[in-house]
Parts: C-alpha cells; sequence; structure tokens
C-alpha cells in the first residue's frame, strides 16, 4: 500500500535500484520506503486518510532509521573488536619473532613468555614455536624425509601394478598389510576436516597430506598408519613446510602418550585413563560421581580427544590453542583440557544421563566460545595431593606391572 | 592420479584477500569458468581453482585461493599466505568501509607473505557505477602511493577480469625472470650471499620427470 516500488516510468530512478539481482546487495530499508499516491486511474485518497497514511509512513522510516543506526554501530563495534584483536596479534608477533625467537633457549621458560603463550600463538609464527617446542629428538633430516617418501612412492607404484616384491627393512608386513593401509590413508585424507576443501581431491594440500602419512608408514613400519594421524598431519601442514611438518609429525608421535595410543597399547592406554580419572575425582568430584553412577567411563570420549589432539572434535581455531598449550606443556594439558571441557558444562552433564552425555562428548557444540574455555581449563589444578600429572602416571604404571 | 596433467613451466599462487562480499569468489570463477553467481554463498574454508595461460611462450599455471576463512579461521592463514607469489586485495567500490579496511588487509598479507610478493589492488562491481562511494582516482592514487597494480573490474559483466589475472601474472613472470637472472649474475660476481632458492616457493619450475603421487 505506502510502498509501490515498480510502475510507471516517469519516476525518478532511485540511486541504488536493483541493478542486479544480488544477495549482498539490497536497498537499505529507508530508500527502499517510498510513499506513493494512488495511481491516475484510480480515486485519489480522501484527505484524512492520506494524511493518515503520511504519518503511519513517518513513523516506519523513522523506525526503519533507527534500525539501520544500531546495525550500523554494531557494524562499527565489530569492526573496532576486529581490528583490536589484530593490533594485539600483530604485536604479539612482533614480541615472538624479536624477542622470543631469537632467544628461544634462555626465554621459552620466561614467567613472561609462559604467559604470552597461553594466550594463543599467532598464526605467522605458530609454526616455528611449535617446532622448536615439539623439537627434533629423532634427529630427522629433510633428505631423511625424502627418502622415505621416495619409498612410499616406490611402494604404491608396485602395489597398483601389482606388486613385484619390493624389499624395504619391514619384512614380516604382508603386501595385504600395505594395501589395507594405503587404502586407509587414501579413504581418510578426504575426510580430513572436509569443509575447508584443503585437503580433498583437487585440494592444494590433498598430496602433501598423502606425502607425509606415506611417508611416515615407510619410517615407522612398526607403527604403520592409525586413523587420527591424518588430523594431526593436516594441523601440522597447515602450519609448516612439508618437510618441517614431517619432522615435528614423527617427533610428536614418538611422545610417550602419543605412542602409547598409536601403537594401540591397551594397558598403557588404560593407565593413561586411570590417571586421568585421578584429576578429574580431585577437581570434579561431583560430575565424577556422576558418570560413575551411569558407567560413563573416559575412553568414550577421551579417545577421539587424545588421537586427533581435538582437531576434529574443537572447532579448529581452538584445537589450535590447545595445541599451542600442549606444545608448552606437555600431555598432561590434553587431559587438563579434557577436564576443562567437562567443567564448563558440568551442570548440564550432570542432568543427562548415560548416552546423552556420550552424545554430548563425542559431537560437542559447534559455537564453543574460546575464552570460556580457556577460563575453565585454567581453574583445573593438576595437582592431586601434593603429586603431579606425572607421578601419578609412574605410581599407576608401577601398579600395573 | 593427476595423469591427465597439461605441461606449464611455473606454478604461481595467487591469493585473494579482502571484506566479504566484495565479489572475490565471482571474480575467481569468471578468471577460472567464465561463470558468475548471482547468488553466490559465503565462502566456507578456501576455493582453489587453476588456470593455465601463456606469457610469452611460457605455460604458467595460476593457483588461485579463494577464502573467506580469513575472517573465521585464523588456524588457516598461514597455509594460506605460504607461497603466495601474488595477490589481488579486492574492495567493492559501492562500499566505502570495504575499501576503509585495504591497509589492513594489506598488514596482513605483509605480515603472513614474502615481501616480494606482488600485490594489485581491485575494485570490483564497476556495473553499480551509478552506485560508487570509492573514487577511481583516490583508489588509484593509493595504489600508486603504496607499490601496488590497479585496475577496476566487474565480474558481472567481465569488464577488466581476465586483464586483471593476466596483468598480475605478467608481473609476477618478470619478477621471477629478473630474480633468475639476478641470482646468477650475483653468484659469479660474488660467493656467499643468500641462496637464490629461498626466494618465491610456489614458482616451482616443473621438472619433465616430476612423478605425481
Amino acid at each position: 500500500e505506502y510502498e509501490e516500488k515498480t510502475g510507471r516510468a516517469h519516476r525518478p530512478l532511485s540511486p541504488k535500484q536493483n541493478v542486479r539481482k544480488n544477495l549482498d546487495f539490497e536497498p537499505l530499508s529507508t530508500t527502499a520506503l517510498i510513499l506513493e499516491d494512488r495511481p491516475a486511474n484510480l480515486p485519489a485518497k480522501p484527505a484524512e486518510e492520506a494524511q493518515k497514511h503520511r504519518q503511519q509512513y513517518e513513523e516506519m522510516v523513522v523506525q526503519a532509521k533507527k534500525r539501520e543506526l544500531k546495525e550500523a554501530q554494531k557494524r562499527k563495534k565489530q569492526l573496532e573488536e576486529r581490528c583490536k584483536l589484530e593490533d594485539s596479534i600483530g604485536n604479539a608477533v612482533l614480541t615472538w619473532n624479536n624477542e622470543i625467537l631469537p632467544n628461544w633457549e634462555t626465554m621459552c621458560c620466561s614467567r613472561k613468555v609462559r604467559e604470552l603463550w597461553w594466550q594463543g600463538i599467532p598464526p605467522s609464527v605458530r609454526g616455528k614455536v611449535w617446532s622448536l617446542a615439539i623439537g627434533n629428538e629423532l634427529n630427522i633430516t629433510h633428505e631423511l624425509y625424502d627418502i622415505c617418501l621416495a619409498r612410499a612412492k616406490e611402494k604404491w607404484r608396485s602395489l597398483s601394478t601389482g606388486g613385484a616384491e619390493v624389499e624395504c627393512e619391514d619384512a614380516g608386513f604382508s603386501a595385504a598389510d600395505r594395501e589395507a593401509s594405503l587404502e586407509l590413508i587414501k579413504l581418510d585424507i578426504s575426510r580430513t576436516f572436509p569443509n575447508l576443501c584443503i585437503f580433498q581431491q583437487g585440494g592444494p594440500y590433498h598430496d602433501t597430506l598423502h606425502s607425509i602419512l606415506g611417508a611416515y608408514t615407510c619410517y615407522r613400519p612398526d607403527v604403520g598408519y592409525v586413523q587420527g594421524m591424518s588430523f594431526i598431519a593436516a594441523v601440522l601442514i597447515l602450519n609448516l613446510d612439508t618437510a618441517d611438518a614431517f619432522i615435528a609429525f614423527s617427533n610428536l608421535l614418538n611422545k610417550p602418550c602419543q605412542m602409547a595410543f598409536f601403537r594401540v597399547d591397551h594397558g598403557l592406554m588404560l593407565t593413561y585413563f586411570a590417571a586421568f580419572e585421578v584429576f578429574f575425582e580431585e577437581n570434579l568430584p561431583k560430575l565424577f560421581a556422576h558418570f560413575k553412577k551411569n558407567n560413563l567411563t573416559p575412553d568414550i570420549y577421551l579417545i577421539d580427544w587424545i588421537f586427533t589432539l581435538y582437531s576434529k572434535s574443537l572447532p579448529l581455531d581452538l584445537a589450535c590453542r590447545v595445541w599451542d598449550v600442549f606444545c608448552r606443556d606437555g600431555e598432561e594439558f590434553l587431559f587438563r583440557t579434557a577436564l576443562g571441557i567437562l567443567k564448563l558444562f558440568e551442570d548440564i552433564l550432570t542432568k543427562m544421563d548415560f548416552i546423552h552425555i556420550a552424545q554430548f562428548l563425542t559431537k560437542l557444540p559447534e559455537d564453543l566460545p574460546s575464552e570460556e574455555i580457556f577460563t575453565s581449563i585454567a581453574a583445573i589444578q593438576m595437582q592431586s595431593r601434593n603429586k603431579k600429572w606425572a607421578q601419578v602416571k609412574k605410581v599407576l604404571i608401577f601398579d600395573n606391572r | 592420479m593427476g595423469s591427465a596433467e597439461e605441461d606449464y613451466n611455473f606454478v604461481f599462487k595467487v591469493v585473494l584477500i579482502g571484506e566479504s562480499g566484495v565479489g572475490k569468489t565471482n571474480l575467481l570463477s569468471r578468471f577460472t569458468r567464465n561463470e558468475f553467481n548471482h547468488d553466490s554463498r559465503t565462502t566456507i574454508g578456501v576455493e582453489f581453482s587453476t588456470r593455465t595461460i601463456l606469457v610469452g611462450d611460457a605455460v604458467v599455471k595460476a593457483q588461485i585461493w579463494d577464502t573467506a576463512g580469513l575472517e573465521r579461521y585464523r588456524a588457516i592463514t598461514s597455509a594460506y599466505y605460504r607461497g603466495a607469489v601474488g595477490a589481488l586485495v579486492v574492495f567493492d567500490i559501492t562500499k566505502h568501509q570495504t575499501y576503509d579496511v585495504v591497509d589492513r588487509w594489506l598488514k596482513e598479507l605483509y605480515d603472513h607473505a614474502e615481501a616480494s610478493i606482488v600485490v594489485m589492488l581491485v575494485g570490483n562491481k564497476t556495473d553499480l557505477a551509478q552506485a560508487r562511494e570509492v573514487p577511481m582516482e583516490e583508489a588509484k592514487m593509493f595504489a600508486d602511493n603504496n607499490g601496488l597494480l590497479f585496475v577496476e573490474t566487474s565480474a558481472l559483466d567481465s569488464t577488466n577480469v581476465e586483464q586483471a589475472f593476466e596483468t598480475i601474472l605478467k608481473e609476477i613472470f618478470h619478477k621471477v625472470q629478473k630474480q633468475k637472472q639476478r641470482s646468477s649474475q650475483s653468484n659469479t660476481v660474488s660467493l656467499g650471499s643468500e641462496s637464490p632458492e629461498s626466494t618465491a616457493p610456489a614458482q616451482t619450475e616443473k621438472r619433465p620427470c616430476c612423478v605425481a603421487l
């Protein structure tokens, strides 16, 4: 009634008339509201009605302007927040590059650095910091990576051509095993962060992910490819060049906790779960009792979290922040993170039964607020009756023998 | 896989950056597939397309990355910029705000990419000339002052899209050629200078025996 947009030709076009149907380009609501008289072929409105309509029209315009102003303010605030965040990241980059990285050995354990580290490492230096923190105990060189990769390619070629004998040190591993592992890698690559479109067939880092996983199966035929590895390799590829990603990958998997899980050493895994439960009971006794009552064992949620280092279960940005501190604090931070998540959702979880808890924890909400999670993790004490994580674990391992 | 790969001499990684809604994805699809999508959705993650063009007598494969993910996932920024030798910083000529933040995008770019990266400022949506909010001269001057290439395009009616990508790819090509010459010269003149290889990772020269996985 009040806005007749189409119509007679003599009407001047509004400057932002829809030239193209683009969802991005919508006229502002105030400019879209145009008060029109009735078309000439119809009787004119009575003066009173016209007056009323004019008034209604003006009210609408005022309302719309208010709304727009509010929107504009909201946008401005968002932009300000973004700028602030970007500035703080920019400052952190300078500190990392100019002060910390050149003096790594002396500075990496200082209080100031540890605090900055907790805030999250800026993406542009993240790879470097991870590499330094993970280290290279295995002394892997770029050349060794090339050799492993060449071997992997050789294997793949021989398998695809029907598989004559290829001599590798891993006798005892049948061609069938290798083929199965190769198939598994292929399958998993396309399932690794599918929404990023980076690792899928035809994506920019598809071949890189394939190469690193293949090279690893040649480097450690005793471990081979285990599901979950593709996520770890992918996160590293996002932050490091190929050979460096391989070095970090192999060294990371060589850590005791990762070795226990990727070799599927059940006894040792149970020990880790038991240690986790000690701190669970200490930090969240009520929830712990609730889980016990419902027979909800930690393996149900921890397996996925530990195998993929949270990269599958948490939003990627948040997962990278967990990785940051994991690189700083080691395996205990993985379990501390788990407790932080449980703590954050303690109230909801205590009201759920077995199946709902299991569902909730294996598919966490997508919009996890990273600040809240980290506040929650910070509140978790990794100390039980004066014993630290490593001591508790040691005692449990000893008891198991 | 990758058996039907065309032959090329160079691969150049080029990234598209700029505020969301300025038309990055449509610029890319216009260049690589000659398509325009009126209601294209927000890009999630990375869109990735390639097109091979001829520069002089060299075959150049442009590997173009497009993402809106930057605002959503900081976790992928490093991978996004790594090895990029060219960048198109896109704004919408009908939305001044998208032009105002160009220098923030440049800062982000220089924080992550090689200093030698070739950058082009692109004012998109010239088909909406009557709604223009950013004068061409202003943007041109900004580009000149900051050492950027500059062009105005319309992904909708194809104006200058081809030209934009060709210009930046040519510029990259010339830069690479110069670098090569310079490094071979400097090698003869002085020993112990920095290694010529470390300059730009993505401009890989394809070896004929290259094995695809």
